[in-house]
């Protein structure tokens, strides 16, 4: 493991000297912030009437805001991690070190997720400036980015995995947007399948939506925590058997 | 430093290498020579760590690199064809990153690097961003890279491939320093690469070992191709002969010494000329066979009356013997060289 240190420093680096991160970044925050700018305005205008929602839970559930930007961002901050390598041949300067596989993957995923949470991080001033105005229950706050950190954990972890599949970084791009778009796909199964039936269960268990909902509510449920932590985990276990099977083909 | 016994390895029902076997032994700079798509890239891959093996064993500095995969990989610096850099790193960063995945503990990173840089003589671009090098700067940058750790064995993979003459000067000064303390493994398709750089050759083709040894020990390989021999006498009469005599296919005449001269005819073969001959054997002769067939030649011409005043070897030069030893028809070559890069 301590080849870990060395590359999640070195993607890190990567990420933040070309402009892609800081573009990604810049586009989050502009959609974010417009996002917030209109819930704002929105609560604002509905004055004392009464809410059966937050500002924060509107922030993070109910909105297709948030996987349509997950969709958008993650695969473009995902595709480069093993494909390019694999392209231009640093590949075989890299595991001609002495690494490991696993401390190779889990070095890049942890770098693109400390992407992802510097991503997210001046969201943080949105709860400042709502604290100005009302109450904030840091309970739901904290279960809400809990919510976010699992699920763009489960979104970048399969882009992960696309990327060591294919030395192509935009077949890895298109890939990584598709799976994502599936699973969202199945979780709109939820509502158009009937109730009873083993598709309807399915489809409400893998149910994007259905979780933020949960999670920007406070309900930290132990099977979303499950589902989340297998997609993590799933993708990164995959991705260390394909690195590993690079040097067979 | 480096054994290889009877190496295997296979894409799908291409054998990329073919039950090879060969020894590096500490200290020596050794040549791996082979025409493109012979299977070097491919060898040294394995050597390296980056490839796996379909059978047989490969040991860099005692350790089997399949099931001591970290300790051999450890004692190898290996700098893979076309040199690939992260381009937007600059040259001493991107030697203290590699510095410390190889694991130089952290206080002699600085020195490790500082040295690497010297000895591969970057330093002066030190703080230049990688994508903005030239050629003959990657590739010392890669060397740089391969020495960083200071392992005790170096392999290189076409070290000099694609650079301009100058560049190939430099690189091969610095590789002949290196050779000073460091085990070198370098593979090449150009002989005078070997003979510039290398202690001992071996030589593969399509995967398999066909020569090793020094390059006096190959050179003593180069088989006769034919015989030069000064006649004095008839040139037609001469060439005639020659002709004549089994295992030759060939008799030509190379230049005229000296014209003949009317005033001074003997006889008929005799006519005062002379004449510089040359002749090739009609097929690939050992060793007992063309001193053979020089006898009968040399006799032959005596008892037709000429006279003979040299006679000698036609050597052929190093670079048919490469030829000779490899002569891979170049579809097989091209096949298999797609085969490793798509593989790759």
């Amino acid at each position: 493991m301590t080849s870990f240190w060395p590359i999640y420093k070195r993607e890190l680096f990567a990420f933040f000297v070309t402009p892609l991160a800081w573009v990604l970044i810049t586009v989050f925050l502009l959609v974010q912030g417009m996002h917030f700018f209109l819930l704002v305005d929105h609560f604002s205008n509905i004055g004392q009437q009464v809410s059966d929602q937050t500002p924060l839970q509107a922030f993070f559930g109910n909105t297709v805001l948030l996987y349509l930007v997950l969709f958008l961002l993650v695969p473009p901050m995902t595709m480069r991690l093993f494909a390019e390598e694999r392209r231009s041949g640093t590949i075989e300067s890299l595991m001609t070190a002495p690494v490991s596989s696993a401390g190779v993957v889990l070095a890049k995923y942890a770098a693109v997720l400390t992407t992802y949470v510097a991503m997210w991080a001046p969201t943080a001033l949105y709860l400042v400036i709502l604290r100005q105005t009302g109450e904030i229950d840091w309970h739901v706050a904290a279960s809400a980015y809990l919510g976010v950190l699992l699920v763009g954990g489960g979104y970048l972890s399969l882009g992960l995995l696309t990327s060591a599949i294919t030395k192509s970084q935009f077949l890895a791009l298109v890939l990584t947007a598709l799976v994502i778009l599936v699973l969202f796909i199945l979780g709109i199964g939820e509502f158009v399948t009937r109730e009873g039936t083993l598709m309807h269960d399915v489809c409400a268990h893998v149910s994007v939506w259905a979780h933020m909902n949960d999670f920007a509510s406070g309900v930290v449920d132990s099977r979303r925590l499950v589902f989340y932590g297998s997609l993590i985990v799933l993708p990164l276990f995959v991705t260390v058997r394909a690195v590993d099977a690079w040097r067979w083909g | 430093m480096i054994s290889v016994d009877h190496l295997v390895k296979r894409y799908g029902s291409k054998v990329a290498v073919d039950d090879l076997s060969f020894e590096v032994d500490k200290g020596e700079v050794v040549g791996f020579l082979g025409p493109n798509g012979a299977g070097k890239s491919t060898t040294l891959r394995i050597i390296s760590g980056f490839l796996g093996l379909t059978s047989g064993t490969v040991k860099v500095a005692g350790h089997d690199i399949t099931r001591e995969s970290f300790d051999a990989r450890g004692k190898l610096g290996y700098m893979p064809e076309a040199v690939p850099l992260y381009p937007e790193m600059r040259v001493a960063e991107y030697l203290r990153f590699r510095a410390e995945l190889k694991r130089v503990p952290r206080g002699e990173r600085t020195t490790a690097v500082g040295d690497a840089m010297a000895k591969a003589n970057v330093r002066d671009v030190a703080n230049v961003v990688i994508g903005h090098l030239s050629k003959g700067y990657r590739q010392r940058v890669g060397l740089a890279d391969a020495l960083v750790s200071n392992p005790p064995l170096l392999v290189l993979d076409e070290p000099t491939a694609g650079l301009d003459p100058n560049q190939i000067r430099e690189v091969r000064e610095v590789i002949r320093e290196l050779g000073k303390e460091h085990t070198v493994l370098l593979s090449t398709h150009i002989l005078s690469e070997v003979e510039a750089s290398c202690s001992r050759v071996v030589v593969i083709a399509r995967g398999k070992l066909v020569a090793a040894g020094t390059m006096d020990e190959l050179a003593r390989k180069r088989r006769s191709a034919g015989l030069n021999v000064v006649v004095r006498g008839n040139l037609d009469k001469a060439l005639s002969v020659l002709r004549g005599v089994d295992g030759i296919a060939k008799a030509s005449l190379a230049r005229t010494a000296r014209e003949a001269s009317a005033q001074t005819p003997t006889n008929d073969v005799d006519d005062g000329s002379v004449h510089a001959l040359r002749c090739s054997w009609s097929k690939k002769l050992d060793e007992s066979a063309t001193s053979h067939t020089t006898e009968l030649a040399i006799a032959a011409l005596v008892s037709a009356g000429l006279f003979i005043r040299e006679a000698s070897p036609l050597k052929s030069s190093l670079e048919e013997l490469f030829g000779e030893l490899t002569g891979a028809s170049s579809a097989e070559a091209d096949d298999l060289a797609t085969d490793s890069r798509a593989a790759s």
